[in-house]
């Protein structure tokens, strides 16, 4: 048994004293096993070293009746510049252990042939990860501590690591932290949770996760890269490791991945969606939204999702049988409207995708919500952005909720000057609710698509004037958007023309 | 349950268990530092006896006055492989857990240990470095024989002593504050010369003399040389004065490693 009594952990930094765990405790007995959620920096490292005996509390006791691992698949007990044999040989020596024998299951287990006689350092990180977890594995311990198992290697390995961990050693203790949520479900019988600085215990896994979910949309962490993005491709590029960094966005895709794994489509569908409405420009969750759209059935919803996939640089190859499916889910020839793959280059060239449709359909048709059947047309029939705007531009929708475009405008001729308004980014001053953050989402990156890269005081005005979906279309022409996408120009020229037209017939 | 790792081992084991983490640890410090190529492990040693017979010649060519009618070649050997001991030592120490860090996940290995092994093997090194110079040298003529081995090997283990202390003391002082490393360096160079490693104390004026022998390695240098020449040497020294500074040093060091350890965060 392992019992926590009242542990404290203090670090003092130079920013003064950090509690990292206040008042934790709890007992593990023999063949339980115990996952624990917590957010990023949490404390849940700090947990498992505390447990293994590296660091000792601040206060409060830890008690071991039994034997506890250091944290599994963990490769910094390593030696670089020895070889794998070197490491394994030390190890037996330290746990006084029959190194041949020991030697034989690394060998059998790790499969790095001839590079267990390389040092270390001329690993890939693979390589690293099966040696790590292989030696932890020669030990044979009561408790195994658990750090983020799943971070590293392919599938084949993961399901040997498990073999060995779940089925060899299921009467063992275990603590497993880790992000994943449904990795803790499967495995563990008792959980956790750890949020500012306290443990709270669980016997059922949907209450934990329910807490841990609220604690991570409470507030959302700050992204470490706030370098401003200012083209659509570089919204593309940026969405990728912003939405890894972001824990929000890796909750609901990891809830779509274990929902869709356990066959529930709608709710699969549910949660990528709501993690694409955080990112829409990540490109390889719409491609998971397409395979579970498809699913259930949605044939259209799904066609327009891998199009985006395809469209933000997912290659075609990986999704074109899908696609050909979901195309002829709808009795439609594929070969007449082709898959179109990332086209770099300036914004109005690129191949657009669903979040374009909806970011145009909001300020040209003011419209929140678009049609699947709709947006389908769209990206079919509309090899870019440009493309896609200028018909979208043409639609009656257009007319209907900007009416008489573009005369409202020539009331207020005068552009927006850098001096005229706040500097200041709406999303920088206020950090305000959910309801607040996505609308800032969604008028940030149209004006990144919109806005040129040079004017970026321009763009800066715009985004604070932007409030509603109503007065997006006005600002935005009169900011000078869209200055550089042919179609969009000539189409709008040619309106103001019949225009200034009919007026003068008037 | 088969080879279940102990936990709380019992106190009769914890000797056998005390011996294996060193010696893996000692292995293991051997193998990241000299490899498996050209010399290997006996670089160990060869390095220190390059350095001596390297400043034997030297001295030697530029007859170094050092103070009294003793051969210069014996001079240099007792002087400089006495320095090489307590030297290195502390050198070894600065940085070894920080390199170490992740071998804390393993219970059984504690912070003195990683102190230890490095302590351990560079006093192998001096030693042997100096055993097989003077066995060298009195072959090849250049040297008699000590006149009293035992005062030698005690005089020895005494600066060996100081050496360990100090290492330790230095080497977890540095864990905390990277401004030792720094300041070790000018330190070691300073003391050098003030050591004994190139001067008989009995050659200084009377006042050199008193201040000199405030610096407590002078006195198992002094010992050292006691042993090798006898009483031509005319040693001065205090092994009372010696030993108590060294068991000051050991509580100091055993008390920093302890404030260490209690706080030491593995990566």
């Amino acid at each position: 048994m392992i019992s926590l009594r009242d542990v404290h952990k203090v670090y003092h930094t130079r920013h003064g004293n950090k509690v990292v765990l206040d008042g934790v405790g709890f007992d593990l007995k023999m063949g339980e096993k115990l996952g624990v959620l917590g957010r990023n920096g949490a404390g849940k490292s700090t947990l498992i070293r505390l447990i293994s005996g590296a660091e000792l509390p601040t206060s409060g006791t830890i008690e071991r009746h039994m034997s506890v691992s250091w944290p599994l698949a963990f490769g910094g007990a390593f030696q670089a510049t020895l070889t794998g044999i070197d490491n394994i040989r030390f190890i037996s020596r330290i746990y006084n252990q029959d190194f041949e024998r020991n030697l034989a299951f690394v060998e059998d287990f790790a499969e790095l042939g001839p590079y267990l006689r390389e040092p270390v350092r001329t690993y890939s990180s693979g390589m690293r990860a099966r040696l790590a977890f292989a030696i932890s594995m020669i030990i044979e311990f009561d408790c195994f501590l658990i750090d983020e198992v799943g971070a590293v290697g392919d599938a084949r390995f993961h399901a040997r690591c498990n073999f060995e961990l779940f089925q060899k050693r299921a009467d063992r203790a275990m603590i497993i932290i880790s992000h994943d949520a449904a990795y803790i479900r499967e495995h563990c019988d008792r959980w956790a949770v750890l949020h500012n600085a306290k443990l709270t215990l669980y016997d059922d896994f949907e209450l934990a996760y329910g807490d841990f979910r609220i604690q991570i949309g409470l507030d959302p962490q700050p992204v470490d890269d706030q370098r401003p993005v200012t083209s659509r491709r570089a919204l593309v590029e940026t969405s990728q490791h912003r939405s890894l960094q972001d824990e929000r966005f890796m909750m609901l895709a990891r809830e779509g991945d274990w929902r869709r794994d356990a066959g529930q489509w709608s709710l699969s569908e549910e949660s990528y969606a709501a993690a694409l409405a955080l990112y829409p420009y990540e490109r390889s969750r719409w491609g998971q939204h397409g395979h579970v759209t498809r699913a259930n059935g949605l044939h259209a919803r799904a066609e327009a999702s891998y199009r985006t996939a395809c469209a933000l640089g997912v290659p075609v190859q990986d999704v074109h049988d899908f696609w050909v499916f979901t195309m002829a889910g709808q009795s439609v020839d594929p070969q007449r409207w082709p898959l179109r793959g990332y086209v770099a280059g300036p914004a109005s060239s690129q191949v657009p995708g669903r979040p374009d449709v909806e970011l145009f359909a909001r300020i040209l048709w003011c419209e929140d919500r678009t049609d699947d059947g709709d947006i389908v047309d769209l990206l079919r029939n509309n090899a870019t952005c440009d493309e896609l705007l200028s018909a979208m531009l043409q639609d009656q929708r257009f007319d209907a909720a900007h009416p008489g475009w573009p005369k409202i405008v020539r009331t207020d001729q005068n552009p927006v000057r850098p001096s005229d308004g706040p500097r200041a980014l709406p999303q920088a001053d206020a950090p305000d609710g959910d309801e607040e953050e996505s609308v800032a989402g969604w008028i940030r990156d149209i004006c990144v698509i919109a806005l040129p890269e040079s004017e970026q005081d321009e763009t800066q005005i715009s985004l604070s004037k932007i409030r509603t979906m109503e007065n997006a279309w006005p600002i935005l022409a009169s900011a000078g958007a869209f200055s550089d996408w042919p179609l969009t120009q000539s189409f709008l020229r040619d309106m103001a023309g019949s225009q200034t037209e009919s007026r003068s017939q008037a | 349950m088969i080879e279940t790792a102990p936990d709380q081992p019992a106190a009769s084991s914890s000797w056998s268990i005390q011996c294996r983490v060193l010696g893996a640890l000692l292995i293991r410090e051997m193998l990241t530092r000299y490899g498996r190529h050209n010399l290997g492990f006996l670089w160990l040693f060869v390095e220190p006896m390059m350095f001596t017979l390297g400043v034997t010649a030297l001295w030697t060519a530029t007859k170094s006055v050092h103070g009294s009618d003793l051969p210069i070649v014996a001079f240099a050997l007792t002087g400089y492989s006495s320095v090489l001991l307590w030297r290195n030592m502390p050198g070894r120490c600065i940085g070894a857990l920080w390199a170490n860090l992740a071998l804390m996940y393993h219970r059984n290995i504690k912070v003195l240990d990683v102190y230890l092994a490095r302590v351990l093997l560079e006093f192998g090194g001096a030693t042997i470095s100096f055993a097989t110079l003077s066995v060298l040298f009195i072959t090849l003529g250049l040297l008699k024989p000590p006149e009293d081995m035992l005062q030698v090997v005690g005089g020895w283990l005494s600066i060996a002593w100081f050496g360990t202390a100090l290492a330790i003391w230095i080497g977890a002082l540095s864990h905390e504050n990277e401004l030792v490393d720094k300041l070790w360096h000018p330190f070691s160079y300073l003391l050098f010369p003030l050591s004994g490693a190139g001067f008989m104390v009995d050659a200084l004026p009377h006042q050199a003399q008193e201040i000199v022998l405030y610096i407590p390695i002078v006195h198992g240098v002094e010992f050292v040389r006691e042993g090798y020449f006898g009483s031509r040497a005319r040693a001065h020294y205090d092994l009372g004065y010696l030993l108590s500074f060294c068991l000051v040093l050991s509580l100091f060091a055993l008390m920093q490693v302890r404030k260490v350890a209690r706080n030491v965060v593995p990566e």
